[in-house]
């Protein structure tokens, strides 16, 4: 009996710590974020402080402000989930579900796109981009997010297409719909739970992304990832507002991460079963 | 309209005439083209297009600070590549971090997911915890480990190794402690993603093999490694795969803490290839070390593949 309460004592101990771990460089940066610097900066670290909106009000609002930073982020964002998701539905859905010569290899296709290490095609992209004057531009860093949305959204929508029975297509098609009627008004509303979740995922992908809008991004258009590097110099670091913007920046997909718990590990591995993945 | 009903048309089991099926056939192929078009369109335009220009590009001397060297050299990037003591030990680099990493997440996933799966009360906060860090930017976490975690004196893991006795230490301007530091931030930010998939997976196991172990008195080892290892394997194997794949072409973690340094201490192939484009100009060579990581990409991926396939 004692052995065994030992045995629960331990087991909780291990898991304390691990819980700790993931969590606290997180909570840490969410207390830091409303120190002051000196606060931030005080030795032994200080976990209890008189709290201030001040770093806050700064990033937001004063000079230098990263509002716009995040506006660019939510405009990158939105723009990539939206084509990707007009683009990525029907190709899913005649991945899933059509008959056609060279389905197999299109799948394929689609699996070896995202084997490509995005170091070696930001140079291509950088050198064309650059020709056609799109550098710095919305459209030319979501036209690049498509290269890694893309592959991503139809594999974990085929997933989800595969899973409706085919009766309730054949009935419709029986009914005298039309394909794309058929699709649109018994298909669609079928999947919306799995639209739901790739739009989620193409949505976090696309936030997080960093190495591609670092080379392509510019005084216009810079996401809040590349514009945190403002707060960090080699002269100096604004401690307490490096830790508001990292919380703000954190904010978005913490919360979508939350909400979409449950399809996470679906999302995460998705095109595992045959491939590669990537971030 | 369902492949069932066109493969019954086909065989012509369904009664309807041969020529009817053939259309209907005929009809669901130009549907699937269309819908398939524009995804396709743009996946040849932003991922087969760049490789073969980035290929082309890797013929080239093509310095943007220098333009009048440009031109067409043939193989001589490669050439130079191959004797370019800094591309072997970025490769090195890349291998010992892509190794340590991958590792290290598999083999504490695992065991925590062992631990966790047992427990009546408390797996919930583990789920949550661990969606944390899965779903931040890799560029926002290097930057907090940076400054918070790894900051001399009033950074954490700094202030735990003073009271710990270890004294305060250079975490990211010493070589080796950079190379350890990068490491464990990319362990930190995706053994979550190790762990739920294996408690997925460790959860979807039949109850009733390790019934009849436990019947035939079999210890707690004896189970772990001859039922709970091989029905774990596909995904281990899967976890492995998947890891391997972005800790090769990870950037932003390594980018955002040490860029690379003190010196070339944490550069990792991917990093060298952006810092020849992009820092020193030289897209050409730069593009020529890029197609060397897509080569070593392909290689380990198939040697996974290939151990994947084994037994």
């Amino acid at each position: 009996m004692t052995a065994k309460r030992l045995r629960t004592a331990i087991v909780l101990a291990i898991s304390a710590v691990f819980l700790l771990a993931w969590a606290f460089p997180i909570i840490w940066s969410v207390l830091n974020s409303f120190k002051t610097d000196s606060d931030v900066l005080a030795y032994p670290p200080k976990l209890i402080f008189s709290p201030t909106l001040d770093a806050y009000r700064d990033v937001l609002f004063g000079s230098g402000s990263i509002l716009p930073n995040l506006i660019s982020s939510m405009i990158i964002s939105v723009g990539t989930t939206v084509v990707t998701m007009l683009m990525a539905v029907p190709a899913a859905y005649a991945l899933a579900r059509l008959r056609f010569r060279g389905k197999k290899f299109a799948g394929f296709y689609v699996l070896t796109t995202q084997m490509l290490p995005p170091v070696g095609i930001i140079i291509p992209y950088f050198l064309v981009l650059r020709n056609i004057g799109w550098i710095d531009t919305y459209q030319g860093i979501i036209l690049i997010y498509l290269s890694f949305s893309l592959p991503f959204a139809i594999w974990l929508l085929v997933s989800y297409f595969e899973d409706i029975p085919f009766e309730m297509e054949e009935a419709a098609f029986l009914d005298g719909a039309s394909r794309l009627r058929t699709l649109w008004r018994i298909i669609i509303p079928q999947v919306r739970g799995g639209i739901a979740v790739t739009v989620v995922f193409v949505f976090l992908n696309a936030w997080n992304e960093f190495l591609f809008a670092v080379v392509l991004s510019g005084n216009t258009v810079r996401p809040v990832t590349v514009a945190m590097f403002n707060f960090v110099s080699v002269e100096q670091t604004l401690w307490a507002k490096l830790a508001a913007v990292s919380v703000l920046a954190m904010l978005p997909v913490v919360v979508l991460g939350v909400v979409a718990q449950k399809h996470i590990v679906k999302g995460l591995t998705v095109g595992a079963v045959k491939g590669g993945g990537r971030r | 309209m369902g492949a069932s009903a066109i493969a019954s048309a086909e065989t012509g089991s369904h009664g309807a005439s041969a020529d009817f099926g053939h259309a209907l056939a005929q009809r669901e192929r130009r549907f699937a083209a269309a819908l398939l078009a524009p995804a396709f369109l743009a996946l040849l335009a932003t991922t087969t297009f760049p490789l073969i220009f980035l290929v082309w590009t890797s013929t080239f001397r093509m310095n943007l600070a220098m333009p009048f060297m440009n031109g067409f050299v043939g193989f001589e990037n490669y050439r130079v590549l191959l004797t370019d003591e800094r591309f072997w030990s970025s490769l090195l680099i890349s291998l010992v971090y892509t190794g340590a990493t991958v590792a290290l997440q598999v083999a504490i996933g695992l065991a925590l997911a062992l631990l966790v799966m047992d427990m009546k009360r408390g797996q919930g906060w583990f789920r949550l915890v661990a969606i944390l860090p899965v779903v931040l930017s890799p560029a926002v976490v290097g930057m907090i480990w940076r400054t918070f975690m790894l900051a001399p004196d009033f950074g954490i893991v700094d202030f735990l190794a003073i009271n710990a006795g270890l004294g305060s230490q250079n975490w990211l301007g010493d070589p080796t402690l950079a190379m350890v530091s990068v490491i464990a931030i990319h362990t930190w930010q995706w053994t979550p993603f190790a762990f739920m998939v294996l408690l997925a997976s460790l959860a979807s196991l039949p109850e009733d093999i390790y019934e009849a172990a436990r019947l035939d008195r079999a210890t707690a080892w004896q189970r772990f490694r001859r039922i709970t290892l091989p029905l774990l394997r596909p995904a281990i194997v899967m976890v492995v795969i998947m890891r391997t794949m972005v800790a090769l072409t990870a950037f932003a973690a390594i980018f955002t803490v040490t860029a690379g340094g003190p010196g070339t201490a944490t550069e990792i192939l991917n990093l060298y290839a952006y810092r020849k484009s992009f820092t020193e100009l030289s897209i050409g060579y730069g593009a020529a070390l890029a197609v060397a990581l897509l080569f070593v990409t392909i290689i380990i991926s198939g040697v996974l593949f290939v151990l994947r396939r084994a037994k």
